[in-house]
């Protein structure tokens, strides 16, 4: 019987490495293909061109957020020179660069390996880079291909779009494939914290204050990163909610993102106990992708229901704080 | 104290890279950021993470010695 049981587990444990291998060789073939979309065939999703401003539709060079808080030099510099730093080097070692994302997710992935194990420090890494690269590229292609008009209120107000991502050598459908990784690093690392401040805690209250140390985190990384100086990713204007000169869905998607996807990884070893690794594993990935669509749906609603609640009930029609970001 | 960290490097890396993310991505690009006063002194908002951060940076400096060798914190089986 204990023969029995040791082969159950040793084949429960092949076919959860089988797994792995062969989702990061789909993730790959997914990354080689958008890179290939992305830089050599950018009609085809509408890539915004990084040397000419005035080519940018849903939204336009004027209807960004960053448009209204340039000086008048900062946008004829913009027009005539297009996005800065955006040479092959800038985009690998800048701190939100392709190298130094993969060197922070080496980091985090072997402290998950070593603390959790290969196939559960696996799950974290493809679940986390799927979950957040999927989430933003349909929330770019939204507002690229329909001008956000999902995202319109109740009221009817005028949206010009979302935000798309300016710099990136290697790509996951429109997203940067160092903005998926530092999604992986940054939530793995946030919920460590939290876990290792709080140990005690349930497993909801330390979801939580993960996301909210990486949405605290990112209330000064994203208005750095999207200065005229540094242009990682652009806004488009018709948020009416903005905190810092940023639209707010983007810190509410920061801890909603973080907070959940802690919750699923944590029930993972559950999982495997009930149904083995390997189904387990794919279980995983349906929960992600389930979540994917009900985040949007959640967004949805909250920037046509909630926002336009919350404004009607302040008698105001938007909220820029501080003003003058 | 060196030594001993170096020794367990491995369980300071996501702390690490945090620190290091929001030195250079944050602190060190706030500097270049040209007409946004007040940018840099915005910073001060991400105390509360610094200070989450700082705290578990300490608690696993202290428990180094007994509770990584011998807990049984890592499932050897799974590792590798």
């Amino acid at each position: 019987m204990i023969f029995k049981a040791d082969m159950y587990v040793k084949s429960e444990k092949e076919l959860g490495k089988k797994f792995t291998i062969v989702a990061f060789g789909l993730l790959m073939l997914v990354i080689v293909f958008s890179t290939y979309l992305h830089h050599f065939q950018p009609h085809v999703l509408k890539v915004p061109s990084v040397t000419d401003v005035s080519t940018w539709r849903n939204p336009s060079f004027e209807q960004t957020n960053i448009y209204e808080r340039m000086t008048d030099a900062e946008i004829e510099k913009m027009r005539a020179d297009g996005i800065p730093g955006r040479g092959l080097l800038p985009v690998i070692f800048d701190s939100q660069g392709d190298l130094t994302a993969f060197l922070f997710a080496s980091l985090c992935f072997l402290h998950a390996r070593r603390h959790f194990g290969q196939w559960m420090a696996s799950c974290f890494l493809i679940g986390s880079f799927i979950f957040t690269g999927l989430q933003e590229s349909i929330a770019i292609l939204l507002g690229r291909f329909t001008a956000g008009a999902a995202y319109v209120d109740a009221a009817q107000h005028v949206t010009y779009g979302t935000y798309f991502f300016c710099k990136g050598s290697l790509w996951f459908i429109e997203t940067p494939v160092a903005v998926c990784l530092s999604w992986f690093w940054i939530a793995y690392a946030c919920v460590w914290i939290a876990r290792k401040v709080f140990p005690k805690m349930s497993l909801l209250a330390r979801a939580a204050i993960g996301g909210l140390i990486a949405l605290n985190i990112d209330l000064w990384l994203d208005p750095v990163a999207t200065s005229p100086e540094f242009m990682q990713w652009v806004w488009a204007r018709g948020d009416q909610i903005r905190i810092l000169g940023i639209n707010h869905s983007n810190f509410v998607g920061w801890f909603i993102l973080i907070f959940w996807f802690a919750i699923i990884w944590e029930w993972l070893p559950r999982l495997a106990d009930r149904m083995g690794r390997f189904k387990a594993s794919f279980a995983f990935i349906t929960i992600i992708l389930v979540s994917d669509m009900g985040m949007l749906i959640y967004l949805i609603l909250h920037n046509t229901i909630i926002v336009a609640g919350l404004l009607s009930l302040l008698g105001k029609s938007d909220i820029y704080f501080p003003q003058g970001w | 104290m060196w030594s001993k960290i170096w020794k367990n490097r491995v369980e300071f890396y996501p702390y690490a890279s945090i620190y290091l993310f929001w030195f250079l991505g944050s602190f060190v690009s706030s500097l270049r950021v040209q007409n946004r006063p007040g940018i840099v002194a915005l910073g001060l908002i991400t105390i509360p993470s610094i200070l989450l951060i700082t705290i578990a940076t300490i608690k696993t400096y202290r428990k180094l010695p007994g509770e990584l060798r011998h807990s049984g914190v890592c499932d050897a089986d799974d590792v590798g």
